[in-house]
């Protein structure tokens, strides 16, 4: 069939016309094969205008249009939506930008009509390459796998399950709750930690459509947002479970800094040397000292020093909550053992947010001290140790104490390095899982439909973690509705099978992870539900096998040889 | 409506980056959203910045795709110049009344040429440019705003002081300036509704020990966010009020952190942000930071606190006592940790404040019958043992800095959190 | 003297950063060369050596290839990609008699409008006293 080229120039009210000589474009480009017919409107964004360019398109019977106007970032959509209402598929228009990019930044008239010209040939001699795009959609599944049973894992999980939306939560110990379980109290509120975790397991698991796999280790995950399947493992039987899912939430958490690898402080050599960890512990009614806090020879402490920030030269980040559970082993303490003395070793208070700063000051209050110090160390004195430090001056000083409570950095899980290579998520440059993008994708990864959420990327509080654990679930519930299918961008790479020859270097390049390697016919292959439409693979492609469709080479060729005419 | 009989519809209050955020999320799944903003555009606060930390990404740039998809997404009606009025009924079930002030611009008409600044025979000072610039009875704050729909400013506006101008509608070829339009009354039913309404700076005018308003070199952070934008005042370059390059600047933290008792969690890293973008611009300069607790929470930004003090960025533990004027700049009288007290003498001063939550919000807490806590951010129902989204209203949420001081990340995390509790609401 | 040189420039933009920062150009009444006309592409990482070259083989004087500042690319790493390749071209085109001046590699940020209009007139007069470009003269 023939081509129906229809080019319609926006006057723009002013704007346009004042600057460029319309009707020498329109005399100029009107002979040009293919095109049907030229006309300039006043104002073709305007309601009647929108009108007249569909009647236009309808009664010319054209297969391509374009429009000279302005910026696309303006009026693309507008017009795209006037090509299907005038049934012509919005992909075989291309727009001129003779406005942004022309008649406002060229002050010769006579220049920024030769310009315009330019551009409108590149338009109409692009457009006539363009194929028609359709909109694709796929069949997703909006089940959700949930790693890791601890609070951040448990939340996503109370917001996902519904009657029409299965929620898998895989936790690799016996029983959820995470660390959390084994902090008797939380700051600020001084709640129980295991009390909440009974509180939101028992609502966890009366929600329709949950099923907890404890004991269970996640084999491989394979496939894509939207299909995923994963191979579960149930320990001891070895039993094996296969699920389709959607999307997969990692809320595998944190591991704390082993602190024999820090030698200054005692830890493994001291007696009463003890790891933040060791003395929420030692908090829990049913543990071993039965929740009594209690030296290594059975009495209680007279002097305790708390040192902050154990780790954080070696790791090179602020753990972020150190300062605030810190604070509240502090008040643990006081509310135990009210004539104890509490020193708090620390370098910056960090105690960000409205509510911490009262915490601190409450504390302080029971009469809590504060040494601004560093460089410390730990040496046995008789019966108790002495914590050596130098403060900020630089001078050195030293404080009694017969109990010393460490508080380490945070790391990633060990688990962190096996899932990323499962998944293909990446990792930041301190070993957690990196986000999607660092301020507007908090709880996304590297791979779509893959959630990282609380101390799985990076040290978290509680209520933080819980947030980020809803903003999955928030992200899951917008795009996998139950019914829905998932609408694809359309511009996207494809690649031919016929020119393809399988040197794979598109896959190392995608920045999305979005192209495979077809083993039997030896061929890359592009996601669609993976490909953003960047068109690196097609700027790489030696063999012209890969393309991006709507940005095609003959497309860009096209458009160039008439600009350097 | 869904099948109980509820409305699903949402209403998002602030279109800052939460807002937004939560009002795509929302209406991709398939919601119908109205978004409204007080302002006459839409991004908040982080359009005013040239970039964010620690990454010193391009915050228009990250920020103007989504802005894009907002004005494209048939699902989200974006009221711009709108107030909630009052609020009633409950969860599934609410009737918000809101008043849209007129814009005096017809948004279908107006192609934002913006021919109709130039003759405006008004010029007063540009707020959104911290007063650094003029700007004109009709306009729009800042090139590259959106919508891109100029606005008459009526306080200013000479035909609304009774005078006989209609400069701006004369150069207008698209007759889209209408001097008659009117403030309109909406009543919107929503099932939900999502608090957004962010942060303003302390009020520096109430501290008097550090020369703000009355020496000329001493800034407020935002007004130097401003200055260092490239569609700022001064197009990105760093010139004080008159005219010269600064050779030395000094940046104090935690201002207003005393009157308002609590740390806004954000100051440190933008302060640092800030001695990095003058170093990248001006290498000579000297930037000296006077600090009492470094807040660098979490792990990228300990590494940039680093690469900014090893570019000779000096940072001083002290308590800052008094600011003087000397010669064109200012002298700095401090105390440092060690009890001894200095003085430094710098061209340029710079305030961090503390942040607050925006003015109304009082009102608009009554309104919505949910309660404010520590500095008035509007409280939330478990702040420790639950989402810190919910307030103590069912079917009411609040995300980011107007829930509390926080950055852009963790803001945009509540944003997509209030549409999870938001989307299961209804099963 | 003949009739005076016009050069012909033409520039491959990102779209989420430098097309937005020329369409801010524009916005704000900048000056921006009129010998540069500009193709958007999604990303500069979309830009092939091969393209480049055509241009200059079909008549191009100078080219310009604009992206996202590094680490804004809207694709993450799209445009380290395309830094590599500018690298590499422009030793290329030294083999081929080419000034390598003419290929230019610039980040500019959508709210960099000014800057746009700086970075093209600074450019468009490089070319413009480099004189036409040898291959031009050699298809002439």
């Amino acid at each position: 069939m023939a081509k129906k080229i229809g080019v319609y120039l926006c006057e723009c009210g002013n704007n346009i016309a004042d600057n460029v000589d319309l009707d020498r474009v329109i005399e100029a480009v009107s002979p040009i094969h293919g095109v049907e017919l030229v006309v300039k409107y006043r104002l073709l964004c305007s309601e009647d205008g929108k009108e007249f360019l569909r009647q236009s398109i309808q009664e010319h019977e054209l297969t391509h249009l374009v429009v000279a106007a302005c910026s696309p970032k303006q009026h693309e959509h507008t017009f795209m939506n006037v090509c299907e209402a005038a049934g012509l598929n919005p992909y075989l228009f291309q727009m001129a930008n003779i406005r942004e990019q022309c008649a406002w930044v060229t002050a010769d008239k006579e220049e920024a009509t030769e310009k315009a010209l330019k551009l409108v040939r590149a338009a109409i001699s692009r457009v006539a390459y363009q194929d028609p795009l359709e909109k694709k959609e796929m069949d997703v599944s909006p089940d959700v796998l949930v790693i890791g049973g601890g609070i951040s894992g448990i939340k996503a999980c109370q917001l996902l399950a519904a009657p029409n939306r299965k929620v898998y939560l895989v936790e690799k110990s016996s029983s959820l709750g995470g660390k959390v379980k084994g902090f008797e109290k939380l700051f600020t509120d001084m709640e129980s930690g295991p009390a909440l975790i009974e509180k939101e397991t028992k609502s966890l698991l009366g929600s329709e459509g949950i099923e907890v796999l404890t004991d269970s280790e996640v084999e491989q995950i394979l496939g894509f947002y939207g299909n995923f399947e994963a191979k579960i493992i149930k320990k001891p039987e070895n039993e094996e479970r296969n699920l389709s899912v959607g999307a997969v939430i990692l809320a595998i958490g944190f591991d704390l800094l082993d602190t024999k690898e820090i030698s200054q402080y005692g830890y493994g050599k001291l007696d009463d040397v003890y790891t933040s960890l060791e003395f929420e512990e030692m908090n829990i009614p049913g543990g071993t000292t039965g929740g009594k806090v209690l030296l290594k020879n059975g009495k209680p402490p007279q002097s305790v020093a708390i040192i902050h920030c154990v780790g954080r030269e070696e790791k090179g980040y602020c753990s972020k909550v150190c300062c605030m559970y810190s604070l509240k082993f502090a008040r643990m303490l006081k509310s135990q053992l009210p004539d104890v003395k509490v020193s708090q070793l620390y370098s910056d208070l960090c105690i960000p947010g409205k509510s911490y700063q009262k915490f601190y000051e409450d504390t302080k209050g029971l009469g809590v001290e504060f040494v601004r110090s560093e460089k410390s160390e730990v040496i046995q004195n008789g019966k108790g140790m002495t914590v050596k430090y130098k403060t900020k001056a630089g001078s050195d000083n030293a404080l009694v104490a017969d109990m010393v409570i460490l508080v380490p950095a945070m790391e990633p899980s060990s688990d962190t390095n096996k899932f990323a290579e499962m998944l293909g998520v990446t990792t930041d440059d301190e070993g957690f899982l990196a986000k999607e993008h660092q301020m507007l994708a908090p709880v996304g990864s590297a791979v779509g439909g893959v959630f990282v959420v609380g101390c799985a990327q990076g040290p978290q509080n509680i209520s933080e973690s819980i947030v980020q654990s809803e903003a999955a679930a928030g992200k899951i519930l917008s795009s996998l509705v139950p019914g829905r299918k998932l609408e694809l961008e359309v511009k996207t790479s494809q690649i031919s099978e016929t020119f393809c020859s399988g040197c794979k270097m598109c896959i190392s390049l995608c920045p999305y992870s979005a192209i495979t390697f077809d083993e039997v016919k030896r061929i890359s292959v592009v996601n669609e539900a993976l490909c953003h439409g960047c068109g690196v693979c097609a700027a790489a492609c030696p063999s012209g096998a890969a393309s991006m469709k709507g940005f095609t080479s003959i497309q860009l060729y096209q458009e160039l040889a008439e600009l350097v005419k | 409506m869904n099948s109980n009989g509820n409305s699903t519809s949402v209403l998002v209050i602030g279109a800052g980056v939460a807002g937004i955020e939560a009002s795509l999320l929302l209406a991709n799944s398939g919601r119908k959203v109205y978004l409204i903003e007080k302002a006459s555009y839409f991004g908040g606060n982080v359009i005013k910045l040239e970039e964010v930390f620690p990454n010193m990404e391009c915050a228009t740039c990250m920020i103007a795709p989504k802005q894009q998809e907002l004005l494209q997404n048939e699902n989200i009606e974006l009221l711009t110049l709108s107030q909630v009025e009052s609020v009633q009924g409950s969860v599934g079930d609410f009737t918000v009344k809101v008043k849209k002030k007129a814009r005096y611009v017809d948004m279908e008409a107006c192609i934002g040429c913006n021919a109709c600044f130039e003759p405006c025979p008004v010029e007063v000072d540009n707020e959104f440019e911290e007063r650094l610039s003029k700007r004109k009875a009709i306009y729009i704050p800042c090139a590259g705003a959106l919508p891109n729909v100029p606005f008459i400013d009526t306080e200013n506006c000479l035909r609304f002081k009774g005078e006989d101008c209609q400069a701006c509608q004369e150069a207008c070829m698209f007759e889209a300036i209408d001097y008659t339009q009117q403030d309109e009354e909406l009543e919107l039913k929503v099932g939900a509704i999502l608090v957004a309404t962010g942060f303003k700076p302390f009020d520096l005018t109430k501290t008097s020990q550090y020369g703000y308003k009355k020496f000329d070199n001493v800034y407020s952070d935002v007004e130097v966010e401003r200055i260092c934008a490239s569609n700022g005042p001064t197009e990105g370059n760093i010139v004080l009020r008159g005219g010269e390059t600064p050779s030395s600047v000094a940046i104090i933290h935690c201002v207003g952190r005393g009157e308002k008792d609590y740390c806004s969690s954000v100051c440190c890293m933008s302060s640092i942000k800030i001695a990095h973008f003058l170093k990248h611009k001006l290498p000579e300069v000297k930037v000296t930071h006077f600090y009492s607790d470094l807040c660098i929470p979490g792990r990228a930004y300990q590494k940039f606190y680093e690469e900014v003090r090893e570019s000779g960025v000096d940072f001083i533990r002290a308590a800052v006592k008094e600011v003087t004027e000397q010669g064109n700049g200012v002298s700095i009288k401090y105390r440092s940790e060690d009890g001894e007290e200095n003085t430094l003498n710098v061209d340029m001063l710079i305030l961090a404040p503390a942040i607050e939550p925006v003015s109304g919000s009082s009102e608009l807490a009554q309104m919505l019958g949910i309660p404010q806590g520590i500095g008035g951010f509007f409280t939330e129902k478990e702040p420790d043992l639950d989402s810190s989204v919910n307030t103590l209203r069912d079917g009411v949420f609040v995300a980011g800095c107007a829930q509390g001081p926080k950055d852009i990340p963790d803001t945009v995390a509540q944003a997509e959190a209030t549409v999870g509790k938001i989307l299961s609401l209804s099963r | 003297m003949g009739k005076e040189f016009t050069p012909r420039i033409v520039g491959f933009l990102c779209n989420w950063c430098s097309y937005a920062g020329a369409d801010l150009a524009g916005a704000t009444k900048q000056k921006v060369p009129a010998p540069l006309s500009v193709i958007k592409v999604m990303c500069s990482g979309r830009v092939e050596p091969a393209l480049i070259a055509t241009a200059y083989l079909r008549g191009a004087d100078g080219v310009l290839l604009a992206g996202c500042h590094p680490g804004d690319c809207h694709y993450r790493e799209g445009n380290y990609y395309a830094r590599r390749r500018f690298a590499l071209l422009r030793n290329t085109m030294e083999t081929l008699g080419l000034e390598p001046e003419r290929l230019m590699l610039a980040w500019v940020s959508a709210s960099e409008g000014q800057r746009f209009g700086e970075v093209t007139n600074q450019f468009t007069e490089q070319i413009r006293q480099m004189g036409p470009s040898p291959l031009r003269k050699a298809l002439l």
